[in-house]
């Protein structure tokens, strides 16, 4: 068969009285072209996939008919560093595997080495503090969702102002630990350092001006129509594929099934907060579409957002001035044994497995990330979908490479 | 430039058309988004409304290596990713240039030690023009090495000889 | 339900591969025993994991339909068996279970449990890629995260670290 563009083309087309003719009145024509179904490669370098993954894509013309993700583009083997340095010379590496919510991993891992240290004892404020910090963190890192998001279906607007209040949120972090991005504040047995002064009455502040904009958000983004269409009804995961797949997080909760770490298995103070009923856990509800689908698992995120202030504001009322850290040695040697605790991340449960024989260096240090496990089920996600829709579902995973591949 | 470059001997009309071609270079460079890792959020946030980069004429971003002038390599390069940097380097048309943003790409950064599959730094298999330390660096540190980009193209003869930088004050 | 509860379900329903259950401990001057401290762990045959897994979903009491992860854990240099540890967590119980196989570095294989949780699929491509580990009748055993072509298996604390890498320099 010859190409169109050869001399000595010729289409082969039925004779126009064998052509039928449709219910709508039009004539149709058949050219007989044998198609194959194309390999297209999106990835690592692509502006769409949160990062450096490579999606194999198998389509035949705009539907997807097979989707394989490649990782291990960004793999930093932060679990071979964890079993050669010490334990706090280990916490900016936590930091670094999803880079945008650095606090929470910061405390998942100090949280798993006080499970190991059971008599070590955590100041209330700084506990307050770790809070306060997680969940700002929380509301930066689903800012960012949501932005990126919006740049992946093709709204350039809410990235900018997305990244607008991020900017507060930073430089709120940056006076109290002097990073942007990569804090490693909280620490073993607490944080680094107290507030300094104003501080609190800052972040106040930036919850009663948060509060305003969350709703010109929701309304710029979430609410619109083309958004709605885009997502509604798109890569739609229900409940016992959200459980057959290990996905936690608002995967999870976007799915219907009503359990969220902070308040069902609660660590620090979120049973405290949840019975004072500083928040509320949002579920998928299907209100655009099917339960399970890109949309549910948005606004799951953007309602998170809001109820983080209300954690936030009851820290803030809750603080009272005393020691931030522990009596934690300089050379910490936690005694031998092994432990996992999970916390709920931004993007879902992160769990730190660590094994120690008592030495100041831990044998093994596991990181569960959540973005490694929901990304396990684009593969059986998007095949039967079109290709732009493709971005949608990956936009809607919320993943972070460096998380995936430690 | 093609046959045009460094076939001039200095003079003044010679050293006015290179100022005029630099400065239409310098003030449109076009970089790739390239983001791997960490720093890749301190260049999102250079390129939105607060540390604007649009200001220095870099604003848009291509997605595709054909359209753009910079690379700015901004996170950990592992040897699997290697192999694509230097074959999106090699796509870029040239004049190009690489920024190496952030500890992991100038040496390896904190993964220089243990990491076994880290590449100790970006200039292993492309040529880096400017090196921008910070773990993430801040978004003023990125700006400040495009400037020194600028700086550094600014005082680059291009249809003059001789084909070396020349001090700040004859450019 | 708390860990000896769920642990005294296991013992009296007779789950097959139920082994041994590792508590934690103070530490003992007169027996020289360091002590363990952190989280209670069941310990399973490997052989009869995947049956233990499905016992563990499909039991009402217990309930556990999330796989939260599946790891490998190499002790040390001189052990003669590597650890596979594995957690589940019951969404509609609020309860944990953690889950250990002794596994002898001499016969690394063992079933796959990709046919009880899908999950069990990616946890352990990564551990066939890091630890040398065989899990049978796992329907895509690449390589996850390395290279395709990366030599020996990263975790195991017998491995030495390469020199370069196609070339390039690793040091």
């Amino acid at each position: 068969m010859t190409s169109p563009t050869q001399k000595d083309h010729k289409p082969s087309i039925r004779p126009a009285d064998e052509a039928r003719v449709l219910p709508s009145g039009e004539r149709e024509f058949f050219m007989d072209v044998a198609t194959s179904d194309l390999e297209i490669n999106m990835g690592p370098q692509h502006p769409a996939t949160h990062g450096v993954m490579r999606v194999l894509l198998r389509t035949d013309g705009e539907l997807v008919t097979g989707a394989q993700p490649h990782l291990g583009y960004l793999h930093r083997c932060a679990e071979k560093i964890g079993e050669n340095v010490e334990w706090l010379q280990y916490l900016p590496y936590t930091d670094r595997y999803d880079y945008l919510s650095a606090m929470n991993n910061n405390l998942s891992y100090s949280l798993a080495v006080e499970a190991l240290m059971p008599e070590l004892e955590i100041p209330r404020r700084g506990t307050l503090i770790r809070m306060i910090c997680a969940e700002l963190n929380r509301i930066a890192s689903h800012l960012v969702a949501f932005g990126t998001y919006g740049l992946d279906i093709g709204a350039f607007t809410p990235f900018f102002y997305a990244f607008r209040e991020r900017e507060w949120i930073q430089a709120l972090f940056e006076k109290i630990c002097g990073a942007r991005l990569t804090y490693s504040y909280i620490r073993i047995g607490g944080v680094f350092n107290d507030a300094p002064p104003g501080w609190l009455q800052e972040v106040s502040d930036f919850c009663d001006v948060f509060e305003e904009k969350w709703q010109e958000y929701y309304d710029l983004l979430i609410e619109n129509h083309i958004f709605v269409q885009r997502t509604a009804n798109v890569g739609v995961i229900s409940a016992e594929m959200a459980y057959d797949f290990g996905l936690t997080g608002p995967m999870l909760r976007g799915s219907g099934v009503d359990f969220d770490l902070r308040r069902d298995m609660p660590y620090m103070e979120y049973g405290e907060a949840h019975a004072a009923g500083a928040f509320n856990v949002p579920l998928g509800t299907g209100e655009k579409g099917t339960v399970g689908d890109c949309w549910d698992r948005t606004q799951v995120r953007m309602v998170e957002m809001k109820e983080c202030l209300g954690i936030v504001r009851w820290c803030l009322e809750q603080i009272e001035p005393g020691p931030v850290i522990g009596d934690v040695p300089k050379v910490i040697k936690v005694p031998p044994g092994e432990a996992y605790v999970g916390i709920e991340n931004p993007r879902g449960e992160l769990g730190h497995y660590l094994h120690s024989d008592g030495g100041k260096v831990a044998t093994r240090c596991r990181v569960r990330a959540p973005s490694f496990v929901n990304l396990a089920v684009l593969e059986d996600l998007m095949p039967g979908t079109l290709l732009a829709d493709s971005v949608a579902i990956i936009g809607s995973t919320d993943i972070v490479i460096g998380e995936t591949d430690r | 430039m093609g046959i045009l470059e460094e076939a001039f001997e200095e003079n003044v009309l010679t050293t006015r058309v290179d100022w005029l071609l630099n400065w239409a270079k310098l003030n449109s460079i076009w970089p790739m988004t390239f983001g791997l890792a960490c720093c890749a959020i301190e260049m999102m946030a250079v390129g939105a409304a607060h540390h604007d980069i649009d200001r220095f004429g870099a604003g848009a971003f291509r997605a595709t290596p054909r359209q753009a002038d910079l690379m700015i390599v901004a996170g950990t390069v592992n040897f699997k990713m290697g192999e694509r940097v230097k074959r999106l380097y090699d796509q870029m048309p040239s004049p190009k240039y690489v920024i190496a943003m952030g500890a992991c790409a100038t040496g390896g950064g904190p993964y220089f030690k243990y990491g076994y599959t880290v590449m100790k730094g970006v200039d292993r298999i492309i040529p880096v023009d400017v090196y921008i330390a910070g773990c993430p660096p801040r978004p003023e540190a990125l700006l400040e090495g495009l400037m020194t980009l600028q700086d550094k193209l600014r005082r680059t003869p291009v249809i003059r000889k001789p084909a070396r930088l020349l001090p700040a004050d004859q450019a | 339900m708390d860990f000896q509860a769920i642990a005294d379900h296991l013992s009296v329903a007779k789950v097959p591969g139920l082994l041994s259950l590792e508590l934690p401990r103070p530490a003992d001057k007169e027996t020289k025993d360091k002590g363990r401290s952190g989280l209670p762990y069941v310990c399973v045959d490997p052989a009869r994991i995947a049956d233990f897994l499905t016992f563990c979903r499909d039991d009402d009491a217990l309930g556990f339909e999330v796989l939260i992860d599946i790891t490998a854990s190499d002790p040390n240099a001189e052990d003669e068996n590597l650890w596979i540890l594995v957690q589940l967590l019951s969404v509609q119980h609020r309860q944990r279970l953690g889950i250990k196989c002794l596994l002898p570095k001499s016969a690394l294989s063992m079933p796959s449990s990709t046919s009880v949780y899908r999950a069990a699929q990616w946890h352990e491509r990564e551990c066939m890629e890091m630890y040398g580990v065989n899990f049978e009748g796992h329907p895509d055993p690449r390589n996850m995260l390395l290279p395709d072509d990366w030599p020996g298996y990263p975790m195991r604390k017998d491995y030495e670290f390469p020199k370069e890498y196609h070339g390039i320099s690793c040091e």
